[in-house]
């Protein structure tokens, strides 16, 4: 019996202490270094803070360089479809457009008719206030958290908290912002929470994330008879989004209440960072 | 110069699984396949640190698996050290495992496991419970744990073919 746990204790010695030829560190120092770094890190040490920073930028930059070649696969894959779609496509048309020469002047002025109203619509859709255009350069999906980076930060005058839209529809809110780079906290994260308005009678709710693609309504009135298809928008009661965003459509399932989002979260490239003014007591 | 050709080839083939290991904490490739299949995701980063532990720990090296650690956290959005503390607790239990065993096989590499994916875990959630105010889902988690027990024995088999062609000493 004694034996045995004698042989434990020097197993677990042996495994937290040596080091080996080639090992540089044993692994209780790391761990103890691990650990240290954590602490600092979750008490909002402000050394750790500047260092993470600049950590977070380079690592960042690294990242997308070194995903650049792969997102070219799926791009030279739509290169390869689209010619030998433009190939058979072609062939087709050339049949067709003898046809179509005689509409050609009637198409041309339903086109511009076209146009101009879409660019109507385009404008009334669009939210007011100065705003940033920014790349996306980092969507790792996680079951831990649903976010991506963006290519500004406080150098581009970003600030945690600000509403992150795709075209005219709310994605999220920045929730990390660096010197060069911000982290957003998506609408389906688990840590998501937004105020939002929705229906004839602007019923007030919460829109709360569940790590999942369709984020939920809760704190709903409590006699509210939910139905599906309404637009959802935010309310603004917090004070941090300014109210009107269009989000997404409301989903019945079951007795809860889903929203189908307007802006797919996996499919963002470029998004648009709403430079409002932000007070510091909103977190 | 056939001599620096060997070397360098030598050292490529022997710093794949470390250079896999930094490619996936570094880009945007991830294990996660939430939009074929909702619930199936793995932490192919474990198995990897286990399995190199377990069968020869010089091939990553601790401090390397910290460095991982560290560049994960910063592109999850994770508090800074907690997957370092996660990935040297998988190094921790394959080396203890490494020292008691003398017959490995793959049910015995296979269970261990799971006691390197439940302690990683064990120190995952209590560190995030009790020192974050992150939200995390227990069921996804509890997912993706299963899920890399699943997939060990056939990343395993992979690993166990490259081993063949790699220029190894005997470990430590």
């Amino acid at each position: 019996m004694s034996s045995s746990r004698d042989d434990f204790g020097i197993a677990i010695r042996s495994a937290l202490l040596k080091k080996g030829a080639r090992q540089k560190f044993s692994l209780v120092f790391l761990l103890i270094i691990a650990t240290i770094i954590f602490l600092l890190d979750s008490y909002q040490f402000k050394a750790i803070q500047f260092t993470k920073v600049i950590i977070n930028d380079g690592i960042y930059r690294l990242t997308n360089i070194s995903t650049a070649p792969l997102k070219l696969l799926p791009q030279i894959n739509d290169k390869i479809k689209e010619t030998t779609f433009a190939i058979s496509e072609n062939k087709k048309l050339k049949a067709e457009i003898q046809n179509f020469k005689n509409k050609e002047f009637q198409v041309e002025f339903l086109k511009n008719q076209n146009d101009s109203l879409r660019r109507i619509l385009d404008s009334d859709a669009k939210i007011k206030g100065e705003s940033i255009l920014a790349k996306v350069l980092l969507d790792k999906d996680s079951p831990y958290l649903k976010s991506i980076i963006i290519n500004r930060g406080s150098k581009s005058g970003i600030i945690k908290g600000m509403p992150v839209v795709d075209g005219s529809y709310l994605v999220g809110k920045i929730v990390e912002v660096n010197y060069l780079s911000s982290r957003v906290l998506l609408l389906n994260d688990l840590n998501s929470r937004i105020p939002i308005t929705f229906g004839e009678n602007s019923i007030q709710a919460i829109l709360s994330g569940k790590g999942k693609s369709k984020p939920m309504l809760t704190y709903l009135p409590d006699l509210y008879e939910p139905y599906g298809n309404l637009t959802v928008f935010t309310s603004g009661k917090d004070g941090v989004f300014p109210p009107g965003i269009p989000v997404g459509k409301t989903e019945m399932d079951e007795l809860d209440v889903k929203v189908n989002l307007f802006s797919d979260p996996n499919q963002l490239s470029f998004v648009t960072v709403q430079l409002i003014n932000m007070n510091k007591d909103n977190f | 110069m056939a001599i620096l050709y060997k070397n360098l080839r030598i050292s490529f083939v022997n710093s794949v699984p470390l250079i896999t290991l930094y490619y996936l904490s570094i880009s945007e490739i991830d294990t996660h396949f939430s939009n074929m299949f909702e619930i199936l995701s793995f932490n192919l980063q474990i198995i990897i640190i286990y399995y190199w532990m377990l069968k020869n720990s010089s091939v990553l090296g601790n401090g390397h698996i910290f460095f991982a650690g560290i560049i994960n956290d910063v592109v999850m959005g994770l508090p800074l050290g907690i997957s370092s503390i996660s990935y040297l607790t998988v190094s921790f239990v394959a080396s203890y495992i490494r020292q008691v065993t003398v017959n490995i096989s793959l049910f015995t590499d296979w269970f261990t496991f799971l006691l390197a994916i439940f302690f990683s875990n064990l120190v995952y959630l209590i560190l995030i419970t009790n020192f974050s105010d992150l939200q995390i889902s227990y069921v996804d988690i509890s997912y993706n744990a299963f899920f890399t027990f699943l997939f060990y024995p056939f990343i395993w088999a992979v690993f166990n073919f490259y081993k063949k062609i790699m220029f190894l000493r005997a470990d430590d």
